[in-house]
């Protein structure tokens, strides 16, 4: 399945899920990443990690292994 | 109406809302205080109280409070925050709570009001940033979300000042209303661990988005935008979502760029740590001026006797070379303000993230490493907002490598010794090179330990997620006042310190033999003073102490003299500076750094003709500096924010036995290289 992380740059997406099972899942829900959400990918630093996404009027860097769990 | 003190307690009022929402900013404006608000989210770690200015006549104490994203805490710090909000260690509960919500950001900071609603609390919304708002062409009624919420919305213009009044006038009628006041609910409220509800609350919020925000007309000037204010032409009713910032999407293309962010990144480091040294050179020299002629005019006023001595040595000379530092640290404070408040940080958070993670850091652990560059104590505690404990442990321990500005003194005179006067760009690039050290040697320290704590435990929770807030033209009002206040702090803090070490070591270069003899034979009266200070020095307490240290002193090229200073300068670092004035009996010709470097250059060792003072040992007492943990409040700091005092004795025993190597294996180094 495609996830946030598979996005190329300015490419924008809705949001299936976020992987229950992951630390971070309560967080991503809590700012804002919830399932019917729009996000666009924004920039890729040197290493590809940390991503930045566009989300609710927001800017967010988030890692790659945190965005690998968000479906799209 | 107004609430009056008849329940014999004051009303207690808290500001509480996402990072970066303004809170501090608010918090300031009706507390009359000059707390530091910058634009990074968790510039705020710590709870601060203060009585609301007697201007609004309502008697309470108002609370400014850490960020927080929702009211179900992710780590042990966001939990003492929260708890703390729920009911305050000296203040109990508070009676209303003002929540500071980003207008341009409205729903996801909508949520903890919601959340905050939930928990029975009285709220005043307060909308923040409503000047960006208007930029993304929206406008926000805040009639409309007051009646969704059934609370009190005001818009605040946090230039003007403008909706200040009007939250007092809420907050005021929710006091006089709620004299039976229902019971919070504390935050195993069941709803908030469920998902669904979570959910639930976001759809909820996404509905309020719709009704309350409305799309304006784009061609207008900014400031014909805010006079337009709520007039606005509707344009459009149809919902729209909100999008970052425009200037901010462009200008991160630049600064997260694949190649050219990371180049920036280092030339901006670079800029800043350099121009500490260029910029602050000539007034420098002024202040060094400045205090020699104080100096000089109390010896001719008070002449060669012990007080004339006392004075002039002990308290003008003492302290004032510490002080003719100040603008180097004043200047380290703006930058890194200007920069702070820029929202450039986040970013270099960001694309440090990666490199830090290897070593066992998060990008998180950026922004207290930089500060920790001006004062290793509020860094310690900015290292609050790194959610996992072992990583926050861990740049916690390393914070005392970062190069603080109380090392400046130190490194500017030494420099100085090294350097001719003539080659400041020279002088500039040693101190930029020293920085370089400080950093590389806290990364391999911090891999060396991730490296040993790995192998015996392998928890993975470690997590990454920063907002990215909007660039803004810093205000340069606010980073002078926050520069001035921690310039002042500095000296506060450090100034009777080392007044009173100064006083010490002055008492023990002076005593016993006060009166020394010296062949006078021939000399003049100027030279009969030098030969008696040093004699005085040479057969003083001091001596004595120094003798006993000096065999420690010896592998590094260094003499008694220096001993007692390095001592010294475990109190504070800068004390290291005034205790050679002392020790080295400054006698005022030219302006008083002058005059110590030329005392340096002809300090030679008791039984002999050899300098002490040489490219080598000077290089390794800089080496020494940079390692060693010579701080007092660090320490202190580092036992309160870890819970107890291993990690401070493990970074003063590590530390200084490092520094001790190092400085040992440079001196040792220069000298096979035929650098004596
Ligand atoms: N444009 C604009 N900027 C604002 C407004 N209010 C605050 N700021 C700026 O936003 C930044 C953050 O403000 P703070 O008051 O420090 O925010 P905070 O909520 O205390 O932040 P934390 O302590 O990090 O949680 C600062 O740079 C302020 O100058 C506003 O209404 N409009
Ligand atoms: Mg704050």
């Amino acid at each position: 399945m495609k996830t946030a992380a598979d996005l190329k740059v300015n490419e924008t997406a809705i949001i299936k899920r976020i992987d229950r099972s992951h630390p971070s899942y309560r967080r991503l829900l809590e700012i804002g990443f919830t399932p019917g959400q729009e996000i666009t990918l924004l920039n890729r630093t040197l290493f590809n990690d940390p991503i930045s996404f566009s989300i609710r009027g927001t800017i967010f860097a988030i890692r790659k292994e945190e965005a690998s769990h968000i479906f799209i | 109406m107004n609430y009056t003190e008849t329940e014999n307690k004051i009303p207690l009022i808290a500001i509480a809302g996402q990072p970066n929402s303004g809170k501090t900013t608010l918090f300031n404006l009706l507390s009359g205080r000059n707390s530091k608000t910058v634009n990074y989210p968790g510039s705020t770690v710590e709870y601060s109280v203060a009585p609301l200015l007697p201007k609004f006549s309502l008697k309470a104490k108002v609370i400014d409070s850490p960020g927080i994203i929702s009211l179900v805490p992710s780590s042990i710090d966001e939990k003492i925050s929260i708890d703390t909000l729920y009911s305050h260690p000296e203040l109990g509960k508070p009676d209303v709570i003002i929540v500071t919500v980003d207008a341009s950001q409205l729903s996801r900071h909508l949520f903890i009001a919601l959340q905050l609603i939930e928990s029975k609390f009285k709220i005043v919304v307060v909308l923040t940033m409503t000047d960006l708002l208007l930029k993304k062409n929206f406008n926000i009624s805040a009639k409309k979300l007051s009646e969704t919420l059934k609370c009190d919305v005001v818009k605040l213009d946090n230039r003007t000042g403008n909706g200040v009044n009007e939250i007092v006038k809420s907050v005021n009628k929710i006091l006089v209303s709620s004299h039976n006041v229902s019971e919070v609910h504390f935050h195993s409220h069941p709803s908030f661990d469920k998902d669904d509800l979570l959910l639930n609350s976001y759809d909820a919020i996404g509905q309020i988005e719709k009704d309350v925000l409305y799309k304006v007309q784009s061609q207008l000037s900014e400031t014909e935008l805010l006079k337009a204010n709520e007039k606005l032409v509707v344009l459009n009713s149809e919902p729209a979502f909100l999008k970052p910032d425009e200037l901010t999407l462009k200008l991160d293309r630049i600064f997260l760029h694949k190649f050219w962010g990371l180049i920036i990144f280092f030339i901006v480091m670079f800029i800043l740590f350099s121009s500490i040294f260029y910029v602050a050179a000539p007034i420098m020299d002024l202040v060094s001026e400045g205090i020699s002629l104080l100096s000089g005019y109390t010896v001719t006023l008070l002449g060669d006797t012990w007080y004339g001595n006392l004075i002039s040595q002990g308290v003008i000379n003492g302290v004032g070379s510490v002080l003719v530092f100040l603008p180097q640290i004043l200047i380290l404070f703006l930058l890194l303000g200007l920069f702070e408040d820029s929202g450039y940080l986040a970013r270099g958070a960001m694309l440090i993230d990666k490199p830090l993670s290897l070593i066992g850091l998060n990008g998180r652990s950026f922004v207290p490493m930089l500060s920790g560059f001006a004062c290793a104590i509020p860094a310690i505690m900015a290292t609050r907002t790194i959610p996992n404990r072992r990583e926050r442990l861990l740049t916690i321990f390393i914070i005392p490598l970062m190069s603080c500005s109380a090392r400046l003194p130190v490194y500017a005179l030494l420099i100085a010794f090294l350097i001719p006067a003539d080659k400041p760009v020279l002088g500039g690039l040693v101190l930029t090179f020293i920085y370089v050290i400080s950093v590389f040697s806290s990364v391999l320290i911090a891999s060396i330990i991730h490296k040993i704590v790995s192998k015996y435990s392998r928890r993975k929770d470690s997590s990454f997620i920063l907002e990215l807030p909007a660039y803004r033209k810093p205000k340069l009002s606010n980073v002078i006042r926050n520069s001035y206040r921690n310039a002042r702090h500095y000296i506060v803090k450090a100034g009777p310190v080392i007044l009173m070490l100064s006083l010490l070591i002055w008492v023990l270069t002076y005593f016993p033999n006060t009166e020394p003899q010296v062949d006078e034979t021939g000399k003049t009266a100027d030279e009969i003073i030098l030969l008696k200070n040093s004699e005085r020095v040479a057969t003083s307490f001091a001596a004595d102490l120094g003798k006993m240290i000096e065999p420690v002193m010896k592998p590094l090229g260094l003499d008694w003299r220096v001993g007692v200073s390095l001592i010294a300068a475990f109190a504070a670092r800068e004390v290291f500076v005034s205790s050679l004035a002392l020790i080295f009996k400054v006698t005022d010709d030219g302006d008083l750094q002058n005059s110590i470097l030329s005392s340096m250059r002809n300090a030679t060792f008791r039984d002999s003709d050899q300098k002490v003072f040489t490219i080598s040992s000077t290089a390794g007492l800089i080496v020494f500096f940079v390692f060693a943990l010579q701080c007092i409040s660090t320490l202190a700091i580092s036992r309160k924010e870890t819970g107890s005092w291993k990690v401070p004795m493990v970074q003063l025993f590590v530390f200084t036995l490092l520094a001790y190597i190092a400085a040992l294996i440079t001196v040792t180094g220069f000298r096979f290289f035929g650098m004596a």
